[in-house]
């Protein structure tokens, strides 16, 4: 008897040791529960420290003595289906901020490692990235994504694990919509967009005085172009607009037959809405000059990629006297910050940022001031902090009046203003002649940043 | 509403959308025969098509933008002559071996070894090229008014299609006239015979490969000039070419043009006449995929293939 207890006294003693000299794994404690057990074998006690996992699999530290870097997980499309332009873009975007705030001293006092992952543009790889950035990464925080698809499974997966999250350039309104303390966004809501949209066009009125204000919009099969059209079918009505509505999957190449179906309506569109991404609508665009749509009756609103003008004139020729919106601030209107990230910017990809490049650097610039201000890993301290941001940043000045302090619903604003940036800078620019740099685009709307004589300059 | 009103009020919007179709069917045609040449000779499909057809585009994009006037025509030649090469090189070092007995497997071995080759060629191109996309200018010029006033078609592709006719009229040619174009026909028929004739059916099979790429790299430069080009362009390419050899017959040049045809017909009628105006465009590849699978059950040899 006494040799059996001495032999499993010894293998106990070589299993902790074993334990304590193996390469460290994450850590899988969130919070620890010690239980105290009594085990008396002949008038010896031992006890045994049991540790409960209240977020199985998050591993992310808490302690700032335990790390040496502080580790933010960003996501980006960087291969297809996704957008790999705009997940390119983002990706230098993040390169830049991740340098200027190591630069600065880091986080915390520790260097900054951002791990970037590629999400594909597919939802499923969203909540896959996810997952590893959490469980296996442990990063402290997540910032970034493109594709607002791959933002609705994301922030799922953020609220799981309860891992706080900021959202450069997802749209749809669901993604704050409901609620989840951890998620956070900087980029216009769908509704935003919609509203801009319907607007705009409102002051414009009649554009080919058919007495009526009818608008075609082309979207992409995705939650980004039906979350454009639930939002247009919600306000555009507001606005005296009716429209009717083409969905095409990407990436389609021959728009044909709906350029054919466009010319055959009763009406004349006096505008036609392009809400598909990419080289997509490039395709789409140029489609509609060369199957026939007339510009002096109709205004052709491009996607934003168009104000890359190298790219834009390439791809679409006829393109002149398009107008494209303009998320985010243009020369302009851009901050001295913005202004200064515009330059680094421009020396590693030759052009002014694109929206999802202010947002992607500023997504990460907020995320390391609310640690910094939290002044620890805590994700809960992460959420007080980021929900009392007041940051200068690139693209203005971040805030989120609407939390857990002063929800949506008691201040009267719809649901998906939870943890809204609301000062997102929406304008639409307009080409005048082709070739055009994109730099002297006229800026035609709204009414404080315009610098033509009306909402729509004419061929 | 089982059809959308136009299609069957208005006899100029049923004509534009089957002109602007059948436009498209002559192009997807161009794009599939390189694929069922390759098919025809080697007896294998070959998955870097896609990838071969947008390294021709960046050929004869490139080589416009670089020489400002050059004439558009060398500029397809080019393309051609360029994945020519990469095709030939490709066949000897890859393909060779399985048609020496060396590879047990050699239909698996085939599609791993072509899809590899897709991926490489891809990220290759992603990787000097990056992932922007680009576009040559209008080939010509041309104001071309509605046919009878009310047939609107598209300029540039008009032109691509009858820069396709061309090539497919000297594609014909080449088969049915030239020694090599009946040397492959020898060897795509029996290859056993064509040895004892004195055909080396391993040079025909690199010839083959060879122009089946040179086919899809023309093709990729003839449209060029009508889309936008960027490193994984020749994704949705292939997955038509795959549908236009399956429908006109695997192996059969004149299946292939047939089947381009009908494609293209049906993926506009399809889209154009669709109840839902909003859904019609969502569904212009379920089209195409529809008739790959009914061909497939009933007559899965194609239209003018030789039955399994």
């Amino acid at each position: 008897m006494h040799r059996k207890i001495l032999w499993a006294l010894a293998i106990t003693a070589v299993a902790l040791l074993a334990g304590a000299c193996a390469t460290p794994t994450p850590e899988t404690i969130v919070e620890q529960v010690v239980v105290t057990e009594i085990v008396e074998v002949e008038g010896e006690s031992t006890t045994v420290e049991v540790e409960v996992t209240t977020v199985p699999g998050r591993c992310a530290p808490t302690d700032l003595a335990d790390v040496e870097t502080i580790q933010i997980g960003a996501t980006a499309p960087l291969s297809a289906p996704g957008s790999v332009t705009g997940g390119l873009v983002m990706q230098a975007a993040f390169r830049i901020a991740e340098d200027e705030i190591n630069e600065a001293g880091g986080v915390l006092g520790k260097p900054l490692n951002m791990i970037l992952n590629d999400t594909e543009g597919l939802p499923e790889r969203g909540t896959a990235v996810m997952e590893r950035l959490i469980t296996q990464d442990c990063v402290t925080a997540i910032v970034g994504e493109y594709h607002s698809a791959v933002g609705l499974t994301m922030k799922e997966v953020a609220n799981k694990y309860h891992v706080p999250i900021v959202f450069a350039e997802t749209y749809n309104d669901d993604i704050t919509g409901v609620g989840y303390p951890e998620v956070f966004r900087i980029a216009p809501t769908s509704t935003f967009t919609a509203q801009m949209d319907g607007k705009w066009l409102s002051e414009v009125g009649d554009f080919n005085g058919d007495g009526e204000m009818f608008v075609v919009i082309v979207a992409e099969n995705t939650g980004y172009g039906t979350g454009q059209v639930e939002k247009a079918d919600l306000w555009f009505p507001e606005y005296g607009l009716t429209h009717e509505t083409f969905f095409a999957d990407l990436p389609t190449q021959d728009f044909s037959s709906v350029v054919t179906r466009i010319n055959a309506l009763d009406t004349v569109p006096d505008a036609i809405l392009i809400k598909v991404t990419g080289e997509t609508s490039y395709n789409l665009q140029q489609q509609l000059y060369e199957g026939g749509i007339d510009i002096s009756k109709t205004i052709v609103v491009a996607n934003q990629v168009a104000l890359n003008h190298d790219e834009f004139w390439q791809n679409v020729p006829d393109g002149a006297f398009a107008v494209v919106p303009r998320i985010g601030p243009w020369a302009s209107s851009a901050t001295e910050t913005g202004l200064a990230f515009a330059e680094a910017y421009r020396a590693r990809m030759g052009r002014f940022p694109e929206a999802y490049a202010f947002e992607a650097y500023d997504s990460l610039h907020i995320m390391a001031d609310a640690i910094n201000r939290a002044g620890s890993l805590d994700p809960d301290a992460i959420i007080a902090a980021l929900e009392a941001t007041d940051f200068v940043g690139a693209a203005g000045t971040y805030t989120f009046p609407y939390g857990s302090g002063n929800t949506p619903e008691d201040a009267g604003v719809p649901a998906f203003m939870w943890h809204q940036w609301p000062e997102v800078p929406l304008l639409f620019l307009q080409y005048t002649e082709a070739g055009q740099h994109s730099d002297d685009l006229e800026v035609i709307w709204p009414a404080t940043y315009r610098t033509s004589d009306g909402a729509i300059i004419r061929p | 509403m089982l059809i959308f009103d136009q299609c069957i009020e208005s006899i100029s919007y049923l004509a534009t959308l089957l002109t602007n179709g059948l436009i498209m069917g002559i192009i997807y045609a161009l794009m599939a025969l390189g694929l069922t040449l390759i098919f025809s000779v080697l007896g294998i499909v070959n998955f870097s098509h896609g990838e071969l057809y947008m390294i021709g585009g960046f050929v004869a994009f490139f080589l416009l933008d670089a020489f400002e006037g050059l004439n558009p025509i060398l500029a397809i030649l080019s393309a051609g002559l360029a994945t020519f090469v990469i095709g030939a090189i490709f066949e000897r070092l890859f393909l060779r071996p399985m048609h020496q007995g060396k590879v047990q497997r050699t239909g698996e071995y085939a599609i791993l070894v072509t899809f590899g080759f897709a991926f490489f060629l891809q990220y290759l191109s992603l990787a000097i090229i990056g992932p922007f996309p680009f576009k040559a200018s209008r080939f010509v010029d041309l104001a071309i008014k509605p046919l009878f006033g009310v047939i609107r078609v598209f300029q540039t592709r008009v032109v691509a299609a009858a820069i396709a006719l061309i090539l497919i009229a000297i594609l014909l040619w080449f088969i049915q006239r030239t020694w090599t174009g009946r040397g492959l026909r020898a060897v795509s028929q029996d290859k056993d015979a064509a040895a004892v004739t004195g055909i080396n059916p391993l040079r025909m099979n690199n010839f083959a490969f060879g122009l089946g790429a040179a086919l899809a790299g023309m093709s990729g430069a003839v449209l060029v000039q009508v889309f936008s080009w960027t490193f994984n362009v020749g994704i949705p390419a292939a997955s038509k070419s795959y549908v236009v050899i399956v429908l006109g017959g695997m192996g059969s040049i004149p299946g292939a043009l047939l089947g381009g045809l009908i494609l293209g017909a049906v993926e506009s009628l399809g889209t154009g006449c669709f109840p839902d105006p909003s859904r019609g465009l969502a569904y212009q590849s379920a089209f195409g995929l529809v008739i790959f699978a009914l061909v497939l059950l009933i007559r899965p040899q194609g239209l003018f293939g030789r039955k399994l």
